[in-house]
C-alpha cells in the first residue's frame, strides 16, 4: 500500500495535499481558538509536532504486540501519555507560553487528527515511515497554524512575532477569537479555489 | 420514560433544591440581600425598634474573609413600617464575597448575626447559563469543532448528536469529579489529570453504548452512531479539566456539564437550521461545504460576543 | 476466555509503562517548574521595586515576607502574622495575633527554617506546633517589607479582585507613605485589545506616583487619554520631560481604557481596596508589635 513512499513524499503530503487543518479539515479548534499570534501557532504546533511524532513511533514500534480489539484503547493511552509529558515539560520550562495556550495543550489529546493517523498509518507501516508522515503533519499543522496566525496578527495588531511591522492596529476584530471562523473559513475557500484552478488546467473535471 | 415521569421527576428535584429556601423562613430575619452598589437590605418578621436598627453604631459589617476590617455605614434608613431597613457604605461592595452583619440589642438580644450573600442557587444557574451562553463551548471557547461542523448540517442530527453529548458530558463529569476528588486529589496525581479523564469518557460511551443497545433498541438506531464522535470531541475533555482547575463542587460541576451540553445543543441547533436554508442559496463552488459552515460559525461567534459580561444573578 | 485475559493482561502492561514514563517526566518537571515560579515571581517583584537585569539589587536590599493567617479558637476570631524576628532575636519567626479590634491577644515565638518557611504546608505544621492545641488557622495572604540597609523602601503585596470576565490578580508594590509605585497583571481573562490593555503601560503607569489619599479617592473618568499624557507613560519621551507629564496629572482620575471602561473600573477600585487593606492593617501591626516592643527584622 505505502511501503515504498520516499521520504519527501511523505513530508509534502503531510503539508500540501493532506494538509490536516486545511484539507482534511480537522483540529479546528485550536486553528480557530488561539491563532491570533505567529508565536502560539508555533508553541501549539511544536507541541502537536512532538506528540504526533512519538505518539506514531511508539505505535508503529509496538504495533505487533497491540491486540486489535483493544486497538483504540492502546491509541488513547499512547496518546494521553504523550500529551501529559508534553504538558508537563512545557508547564515547566515554558511558562509564559504555556499560558497563552491555556487548556489547549491539554486538548491535544482530543485531536482526531493523531488518532485518524494512528489508525491509518501507524500501525501498519514501519517505524522509519511512520516518523517521516508524523513529522510531514505536524510539520503540516504547524506551518497552517502560523499562516492563520500570521494573517491575524498582521491585521488585528499590525506586528508579526511582536515586532511591529505596520504601526498601527488595522481591524482589531481580527485578534477576537470569532474573526478565527472567518480566516479559516475564507482561507479554506482559498485553497479549493487553487485547486480547482489546478484542476482545470489540468484538464481534469472534478 | 415517558414524559409524565419525567415531569414528576423534575418537579421532586426543583422542590428538593428549592427546600433550603423555605426552610429559612423560621428566622426574625426575613430576607436579606444586596440592593444597589453599597446597599444591602434587610427584611424583619416583625417591626424593629429604630432608634436601634436606625442607629449606625450598632451595626457591624465586615466581609467573611476579612474580620478585621469593618465597612463604615453612611446611614441605616428604618423603612415606616419598621420592617425593614436599609443600611447603606461609603464604598461599593464586592458582592462576590460573603458579608457578616452583626446588630447590637434587636429585639433585646444582646448580639444578632447573619449573613449576606448572593444566592447559592443563583451562583450554581450563573455556572449554567455562563456555560450555555456567554461561555459557550462552541462559539466563544472553539472547541468541539470538528463534531460540530460533521452533525450540523440537518436539524434531525443536530438534535441527535445535542442530546446524546449531553447524556454522556453529565455522566462523565459526575464520574470524572469523584475521582478527580478521591482519588487525584489525595494521592497528589493530579498529572494523571488527561489519561484519566479521556479514559472516563471512552468508558462512559462504551457503557452508554452497551446499555442502549439492550434497553431501547430504536433510540439506540437513531442516536447511536453519533456515540462514538463524543470521543474525539474536545468540550467532553475541557469540562472535567475545568472542574479540576477550578476545584468545582459535585452540584457546580453537574451545571457546568448541562450547561456545556445545552450550549453545545444549541450552538448545533442554530448552526442547522441556517446550514439547511442555506442549500438553497447560491454560494460560489469555492466556497461550498465547510469554508461557507466556517463564515456562518464566525457570525454566531460574534452574535454571542454579545452575551459577553453578562451577569445573570 | 484465554482471549480476554491476553487482553486484559496487555492493557495492564501498557498502562503501567505509561504511568512509569508519566511518573518520571513529572518528578523531573516539577522541581524545574516550581524553581522557575519562583524566579519569574522575583523577576516580577524587582521589576516593580525599579531593579532590572541591567540594575540588579545592591546587597543592602533585603525583603521580609510576612505571612497573614485567620486564627479560629474556641468560636473567636484573631488576625495572626508570622513575622520574621530581628537577627539574633529569640526565635527565627514570631507568631503574632491580634483580636479582631486591632489589640494583641498573644504572640508565640516559632522554631522553624527559612526555606520551610517558604512552603504553605510546611509553615501552617511549624505555625500550629509553635501555637498549641485548640486553635484553627487558615492563610490568607502575604506581604513583603522591603528594606534598604534596615530602612523601609516599599512594601510589595499580590491580591485577587473581579474584573469584567472572572478575576485579576495582580501584584503592587507600596512606598513606605503608601504612594503607588506601580503594578503588574499577573493573570487575567480579559478580551484581548480591549480589556487586556490593562497590562500595557500607558494603563498602567497612570498609577505610579499617586499617593495613598489621592489613590483612596480615584475616580474613572471616561476620556480619551491626552496624547502628551501617553507618550510620557509609555516612555517615549525624555526623562524631565516624563517627570513634568506625571507631576501635571498626578491628581487625575484614571482614563478609562477605549471600549473597556468596566475593566479599568475594576482595576481601579480593585487595587484601592488592597492599598487600603494593607495601609490599615500594616499599621496596626506596626503599632502593635512597637507598643509590646517585639523585635522584628524590619522595624523602621
Amino acid at each position: 500500500m505505502a511501503n515504498d513512499k520516499s521520504i519527501s513524499q511523505l513530508l509534502s503530503r503531510g503539508i500540501l495535499s493532506e494538509n490536516p487543518i486545511f484539507r482534511l479539515a480537522l483540529s479546528m479548534c485550536p486553528a480557530v481558538g488561539i491563532s491570533t499570534t505567529v508565536m502560539n501557532g508555533i508553541m501549539l504546533g511544536i507541541a502537536v509536532f512532538f506528540v504526533q511524532v512519538f505518539s506514531s513511533v511508539t505505535i508503529s514500534a509496538f504495533k505487533d504486540y497491540i491486540h486489535p480489539r483493544i486497538r483504540i484503547p492502546s491509541y488513547t493511552l499512547t496518546i494521553a501519555t504523550w500529551v501529559t509529558v508534553i504538558d508537563l515539560v512545557l508547564a515547566a520550562y515554558m511558562p509564559g507560553a504555556y499560558a497563552k495556550m491555556g487548556i489547549f495543550v491539554k486538548l491535544i489529546v482530543a485531536f482526531a487528527i493523531i488518532t485518524m493517523r494512528l489508525e491509518m498509518f501507524a500501525c501498519k507501516e514501519k517505524v522509519s515511515d511512520s516518523f517521516w508522515d508524523a513529522v510531514g503533519m505536524g510539520l503540516g499543522f504547524m506551518v497552517g497554524m502560523c499562516v492563520i496566525g500570521a494573517f491575524r496578527e498582521l491585521f488585528g495588531s499590525g506586528m508579526i512575532l511582536g515586532y511591529d511591522i505596520l504601526g498601527y492596529k488595522p481591524l482589531l476584530f481580527f485578534i477576537l477569537p470569532s474573526a478565527g471562523f472567518f480566516v479559516v473559513g475564507l482561507m479554506m475557500a482559498f485553497f479549493n479555489w487553487i485547486e480547482a484552478g489546478y484542476k482545470r488546467k489540468k484538464g481534469i473535471t472534478s | 420514560m415517558n414524559m409524565k415521569k419525567l415531569h414528576k421527576l423534575l418537579f421532586v428535584l426543583l422542590a428538593v433544591l428549592l427546600l433550603p429556601g423555605w426552610l429559612h423562613a423560621a428566622d426574625f430575619i426575613t430576607g436579606k440581600s444586596f440592593g444597589d452598589d453599597n446597599e444591602i437590605v434587610v427584611k424583619f418578621a416583625g417591626p424593629v425598634d429604630p432608634a436601634v436598627a436606625g442607629n449606625i453604631e450598632k451595626y457591624t459589617v465586615f466581609e467573611e474573609t476579612d474580620p478585621d476590617i469593618r465597612l463604615p455605614l453612611i446611614s441605616a434608613d428604618v423603612a415606616d413600617n419598621a420592617m425593614s431597613v436599609s443600611l447603606k457604605f461609603n464604598d461599593p461592595l464586592n458582592t462576590t464575597q460573603t458579608h457578616v452583619v452583626s446588630v447590637k440589642g434587636l429585639t433585646g438580644e444582646e448580639k444578632t448575626e447573619f449573613t449576606v450573600a448572593k444566592s447559592y442557587l443563583g451562583y450554581l444557574f450563573s455556572i449554567m447559563i455562563s456555560a450555555l451562553l456567554i461561555q459557550n463551548f462552541v462559539f466563544t471557547k472553539y472547541l468541539g469543532l470538528c463534531v460540530f461542523f460533521g452533525t450540523a448540517k440537518r436539524k434531525s442530527t443536530a438534535k441527535g448528536m445535542g442530546v446524546v453529548f449531553t447524556l454522556v458530558m453529565v455522566i462523565s463529569a459526575s464520574m470524572a469529579w469523584f475521582l478527580y476528588q478521591f482519588v487525584l486529589v489525595p494521592f497528589n496525581l493530579n498529572f494523571l489529570q488527561i489519561v484519566i479523564f479521556i479514559g472516563l469518557t471512552s468508558l462512559t460511551v462504551q457503557a452508554v453504548d452497551t446499555i442502549l443497545r439492550k434497553v431501547n433498541p430504536v433510540l439506540f438506531n437513531s442516536f447511536g452512531v453519533y456515540l462514538v464522535l463524543v470521543i474525539a470531541n474536545c468540550i467532553v475533555i475541557a469540562v472535567p479539566l475545568i472542574v479540576a482547575d477550578n476545584n468545582y463542587n459535585y452540584f457546580e460541576t453537574l451545571m457546568l456539564a448541562l450547561g456545556a451540553g445545552g450550549g453545545f445543543l444549541l450552538a448545533l441547533y442554530l448552526m442547522s437550521s441556517v446550514s439547511e436554508r442555506l442549500e438553497l442559496a447560491n454560494i460560489p463552488p469555492s466556497f461550498k461545504g465547510l469554508p461557507m459552515a466556517f463564515i456562518v460559525a464566525g457570525q454566531f461567534a460574534m452574535a454571542f460576543l454579545g452575551f459577553s459580561g453578562l451577569q445573570v444573578f | 476466555m484465554k482471549e480476554i485475559l491476553n487482553i486484559t493482561f496487555r492493557l495492564t502492561v501498557s498502562c503501567l509503562l505509561a504511568a512509569v514514563v508519566m511518573g518520571s517526566t513529572f518528578i523531573i518537571t516539577n522541581k524545574a517548574k516550581k524553581h522557575n515560579e519562583h524566579v519569574r515571581e522575583q523577576n516580577v517583584m524587582y521589576s516593580l521595586l525599579g531593579y532590572s537585569e541591567t540594575n540588579p539589587p545592591p546587597e543592602s536590599v533585603s525583603m521580609h515576607e510576612i505571612y497573614r493567617y485567620v486564627v479560629a479558637e474556641a468560636g473567636q476570631q484573631f488576625i495572626g502574622y508570622l513575622v520574621p524576628g530581628a537577627h539574633g532575636g529569640a526565635a527565627p519567626f514570631i507568631f503574632v495575633a491580634l483580636d479582631l479590634d486591632g489589640k494583641l491577644a498573644w504572640q508565640k515565638p516559632v522554631e522553624a527554617e527559612e526555606d520551610k518557611v517558604l512552603e504553605l504546608e510546611s509553615r501552617n505544621a511549624a505555625i500550629l506546633a509553635a501555637i498549641g492545641p485548640g486553635k484553627d488557622i487558615s492563610f490568607a495572604e502575604q506581604a513583603i517589607i522591603v528594606t534598604d540597609d534596615g530602612t523601609r523602601i516599599a512594601y510589595l503585596m499580590s491580591g485577587k479582585f473581579p474584573g469584567f470576565k472572572t478575576f485579576i490578580h495582580t501584584m503592587l508594590a507600596l512606598d513606605p507613605k503608601y504612594t503607588m509605585l506601580g503594578f503588574e497583571v499577573l493573570e487575567h481573562e480579559e478580551d484581548p485589545g480591549l480589556g487586556a490593555e490593562i497590562e500595557q503601560d500607558y494603563f498602567k503607569n497612570q498609577f505610579d506616583g499617586k499617593t495613598f489619599d489621592i489613590l483612596k479617592s480615584l475616580k474613572v473618568i471616561k476620556e480619551p487619554l491626552p496624547g502628551e499624557y501617553q507618550k510620557a507613560l509609555e516612555g517615549k519621551v525624555a526623562e524631565a520631560e516624563i517627570e513634568k507629564m506625571m507631576d501635571q496629572y498626578r491628581e487625575q482620575d484614571i482614563y478609562a481604557l477605549t471600549g473597556a471602561t468596566i475593566s479599568t473600573k475594576a482595576v481601579t477600585v480593585g487595587l484601592q481596596g488592597i492599598a487600603k487593606k494593607f495601609a490599615y492593617r500594616l499599621d496596626t501591626l506596626d503599632s502593635v508589635l512597637k507598643e509590646q516592643q517585639i523585635a522584628v527584622s524590619f522595624s523602621n
